[in-house]
């Protein structure tokens, strides 16, 4: 229940970026392409920690009793809160990355809806590997350890496949 | 007489395996090659995968 709030979450934020972007189809393709390029470059070097860049975030914690409550919704809940980025820590550049190629793709809805699903399915997989880890705090630690290569690295890649990608 | 000193807290066989295909930094190459095909290939899956990266970057922060 949890991952399909996270997947909920994820195409609900896609999808209102998509419509958002009807606004940024005057701009010429060509402009939004390097709109998109020149964002995602920022991101790696904030990410690179080059960059001193506050971002808007609604930095709050969605509350525990929310699965207190009642287990299963309150773990729908819990995903789709996380899935939307709108009441959480965003402690990574790549999502602002991302909404912002969102925003300025034009065209149809698929690339949107697939970015969502895959933003939720990105999230999903934190959780999923430390369970299938067996050993959650070792996989903590490890964590830990490399995260700040993590999110430069999906920075990098992300700017990689915005550079790529017509 | 002092105490055998233990070996390196390491797993070994079945437990190494599972330990590396569960390894933080594991989705990120998968997803980074994934990309890189993608680019080539499927527009629409880079998108996908590209989502996931983000996703997964917030790793660690709720």
């Amino acid at each position: 229940m949890f991952t399909c709030g996270l997947l909920a979450g994820g195409v609900l934020t896609a999808g209102v970026l998509w419509l958002l972007s009807g606004l940024f189809t005057p701009l010429p393709a060509g402009v939004r392409q390097g709109l998109i390029v020149a964002v995602a470059l920022l991101a790696v070097l904030r990410d690179a920690g080059t960059l001193s860049l506050r971002l808007p975030q609604n930095a709050r914690q969605i509350p525990q009793d929310v699965l207190r409550r009642h287990l299963v919704r309150g773990a729908m809940q819990f995903g789709f809160e996380l899935g939307t980025g709108v009441r959480t820590y965003v402690s990574a550049s790549a999502p602002y990355a991302m909404a912002v190629a969102v925003l300025l793709s034009g065209g149809s809805y698929a690339p949107a809806l697939a970015a969502g699903l895959g933003f939720g399915a990105g999230r999903a997989l934190t959780p999923a590997l430390r369970r299938l880890s067996g050993n959650g705090e070792r996989w903590d630690d490890l964590l830990a350890g490399r995260l700040r290569g993590v999110t430069l690295v999906c920075s990098v890649l992300i700017a990689a496949a915005a550079c790529g990608v017509r | 007489m002092g105490e055998p000193v233990r070996p390196a807290d390491r797993p070994s066989g079945a437990r190494a395996v599972r330990a590396l295909l569960t390894d933080p930094v594991l989705p990120v190459a998968a997803l980074g090659a994934a990309v890189i095909a993608a680019v080539l290939h499927a527009p629409v899956l880079t998108w996908a995968i590209t989502g996931g990266l983000a996703g997964y970057s917030l790793s660690g922060s709720v």
